[in-house]
């Protein structure tokens, strides 16, 4: 298992954000779906060893992130996109995602390859060149993915990486979703129930910082085929759910 | 990839970062301005300085560290601030590469800009300066005081702009340089106290320094260690700052208490950051520390600053020179580094010494000699048997600016008159007085503004008359009317007098209505 969580709670004051969660992730997509506010970027930081859990115990790659040597070692094979992706706007996309390469230690050989690969993934060979400050909202976000992906992460976590693509793009990168999911397992915090039902094989539906639905997201559209409220039986099974859930 | 082989492609990965950190600092577009700066403030400033090497080297300090300071600290600051700024801290936190490691890229990008652009100035300043002096080498301590300065500056600005990165940090940071320059750092340590030797603005040099006696590097050796200390225990307080945005989770040895039940050390780089950071910046205040304990013991002596501790007793040592020497009759000898200057002395001096040659102790030859420390400058002395007249660079080198012709308020007159006063005031009035500009009785004031007259010379300033004198005293008027009545007297005449009178004259006995 590449994710394996157990009792994890992350609190902020008197804030629970994440409540005991225990979970366990291998390869393949796996979506995490939920309402604003329900834990799930606090979630993602955790499984990106950005932010340290209150209690619980968690692995990544078979290696406990506590240890400093371990959450290295982790972080060279993670590929993490953040819910509002910083950028560096006097960067071009090649030097962006070069840069993040190195940060994430990659052999420097290895660099220039796996810098274009990423490139033409998200498809911005066009703009490799260009400065990040003159890219829209969706081109960023696709350099923010390529950033994530340029190391061929055995992790990868995306928090919203649909948000601001346009439908084509959209398409195309469920696919490449479907296509990292083969060898790694990658984490998807999504409102877009259809970005889950096209690309994820698992789901996770959180709500006030509990896991409240796991199961395929077949098993949740089933969940809503009587009672759901929503325009696609996903969104059916999605609200019934939650509503279960708040009952 | 292992640890292992993580560790051997380290250099190679972290210069690719320090290439794009360099393509991409905002420092590169500074540098224009900085040159324009450069050319209209230390480049004009040394053009006006005598060619002598430290002299010119003076703009190092005291010009161009002002000028490159500001943007240094500013832009050091705005590449600090930048992963605030820009929002980037979570994407960064999930990266392996430790933050110290990114950090000190981004400061190099910094950095590199910085001391190419200052380097790359002091270059042109003395590829001019080597092209004007005739004497002498470049010295180097100026610029490694310079580069260690423009260093700590940065490192304080990058510090700053990581640990409060909002968007004003960078002019703050910019303002605050200018400020510490202008007035703070000086001011604070008290101008004349010897703590003041820590700043690196050194003030205005005598003309002649470094040429009859070498630079002592006391004062310059103070100050790197200073400058490097507080560069040292700021980039460790930088190293510890995840601590100390979360105060009270810092536990010795090394390990920070996180909000939550992990203990995990800052950057993720293991248990000895923490350690080596507190020790770095310990050593860095012991030894910024310890400058300023020794610059509280520094003492003025001939090659400058003396601290006792750090002190080579062959810098008092004077340096051999072989003279620069013009004239037969009257012999003027200059050091070699003055050498531009040789002719239009000897040129000032030959008229006025044909005048009083002869005359009881009367000099026979003039010599250059080291300016005796500041504050007192000489206007110039008679010394020896058989008697040199003894002027410095000083002396020369203050008026460098009338004799170049780029002072618009002097002219080359003006000087050769002043040079040639100091000359008859030292031969009239007796041992020069010092600071004072001219001799002290109302005879002696006359008989040298009539020796000037008599060469054609222009009388300075302060010997012409305006206004009347002190009560009791005669006025300039009639300081004047006798310096006339002796100016109209024959050559032959003035001289004879002058044969038989010197001597009271130079002891203050011959009042005015004596003058024939």
């Amino acid at each position: 298992m590449n994710i394996e969580l157990t009792d994890l709670t992350r609190t902020f004051g008197r804030n629970t954000a994440v409540r005991h969660i225990s979970l366990e992730a291998g390869t393949g997509v796996f979506g995490l779906l939920g309402p604003n506010g329900a834990g799930k970027t606090s979630l993602l930081r955790m499984l990106a060893t950005v932010l340290p859990p209150s209690s619980g115990t968690l692995r990544l790659l078979g290696d406990d992130p506590a240890k400093p040597a371990a959450r290295r070692d982790i972080r060279r094979r993670l590929g993490y996109l953040p819910q509002n992706l910083g950028y560096y706007p006097s960067f071009t996309v090649v030097e962006f995602i070069e840069y993040f390469a190195l940060l994430k230690e990659m052999p420097p050989g290895r660099i220039p390859k796996a810098v274009a690969s990423a490139v033409e993934r998200v498809d911005l060979g066009p703009r490799a060149q260009t400065k990040l400050r003159t890219l829209s909202g969706g081109m960023l976000r696709r350099v923010g993915i390529a950033q994530a992906v340029v190391n061929d992460p055995e992790l990868l976590l995306l928090d919203e990486p649909t948000a601001g693509l346009d439908p084509e793009q959209r398409v195309a990168f469920r696919a490449l979703l479907r296509d990292l999911g083969q060898g790694s397992t990658v984490v998807v915090s999504t409102h877009l129930v259809e970005d889950v039902g096209a690309a994820c094989t698992e789901v996770a539906l959180m709500d006030a910082g509990s896991v409240v639905f796991r199961g395929t997201p077949g098993e949740l559209t089933a969940l809503g085929e009587r009672t759901g409220v929503g325009d696609s039986p996903l969104e059916r099974g999605y609200t019934t759910a939650l509503a279960a859930a708040r009952s | 990839m292992t640890a292992l082989a993580a560790r051997a492609l380290a250099p190679a990965s972290a210069g690719r970062l320090l290439r794009l950190e360099i393509r991409r600092n905002a420092m590169v577009w500074a540098l224009p301005l900085l040159a324009v700066l450069f050319v209209y403030d230390p480049y004009r400033t040394a053009s006006g300085y005598p060619p002598v090497w430290d002299v010119r080297a003076s703009v190092i300090l005291n010009h161009m560290l002002f000028d490159f300071g500001a943007f240094a600290g500013g832009l050091a600051a705005w590449a600090g601030s930048r992963d605030g700024r820009r929002q980037t801290r979570d994407l960064l936190a999930a990266t392996a590469r430790p933050a110290w490691a990114r950090q000190a890229a981004a400061l190099a990008g910094t950095l590199f800009w910085v001391l190419l652009g200052f380097l790359a100035a002091v270059a042109v300043l003395y590829i001019q300066t080597a092209r004007q002096v005739t004497w002498g080498g470049p010295p180097l301590w100026p610029v490694a005081v310079g580069a260690v300065a423009l260093i700590t500056i940065c490192a304080i600005g990058f510090t700053a702009g990581a640990l409060v990165p909002g968007r004003f940090t960078a002019p703050l940071v910019a303002v605050g340089v200018v400020v510490l320059d202008l007035v703070g750092f000086r001011e604070a340590l008290g101008p004349s106290s010897a703590y003041a030797l820590l700043s690196p603005s050194a003030g205005a040099l005598p003309d002649d320094t470094g040429l009859f006696y070498p630079v002592a590097p006391d004062v310059a050796i103070a100050q790197v260690m200073f400058m490097g200390g507080i560069t040292a225990a700021v980039l460790g307080i930088l190293a510890l700052s995840p601590a100390l945005r979360w105060p009270g989770t810092l536990r010795w040895p090394g390990t920070l208490r996180w909000p939550g039940t992990w203990r995990l050390p800052a950057g993720a780089t293991g248990p000895w950051l923490p350690a080596v950071a507190i020790t770095v910046v310990a050593a860095g205040l012991a030894a910024a520390g310890t400058a300023a304990g020794l610059a509280g013991t520094a003492r003025p002596v001939v090659s400058g600053w003396e601290i006792p501790a750090l002190h080579n007793a062959a810098s008092d040592r004077p340096l051999a020179y072989p003279p620069d020497c013009t004239g037969t009759s009257f012999q003027v000898c200059v050091h070699p580094a003055f050498s531009f200057f040789r002719d239009d002395v000897a040129a000032a001096l030959d008229p006025v010494a044909a005048e009083v040659a002869g005359l009881p102790g009367a000099p026979l030859s003039a010599e250059e000699a080291a300016a005796r420390g500041k504050g007192a400058l000489l206007g110039g002395v008679i010394t020896g048997i058989p008697p040199v007249y003894e002027f410095n660079g000083e002396r020369a080198g203050s008026l460098i600016g009338a004799f170049q012709g780029t002072t618009a308020s002097a002219s080359s007159s003006t000087w050769r008159a002043l040079f040639q006063q100091a000359f008859l005031d030292a031969l009239v009035a007796g041992p020069a007085h010092a600071g004072s500009p001219g001799p002290a009785s109302p005879a002696q004031q006359a008989v040298v503004t009539a020796l000037l007259t008599a060469v054609g010379s222009q009388v300075p300033q302060s010997h012409q008359v305006a206004g009347g004198g002190p009560p009791g005293e005669p006025s300039p008027a009639q300081i004047a009317a006798a310096a006339n009545r002796f100016a109209a007297l024959p050559s032959a005449a003035r001289h004879a007098w002058l044969a038989a009178h010197l001597p009271a004259l130079r002891a203050g006995q011959v009042t005015l209505a004596q003058l024939p």
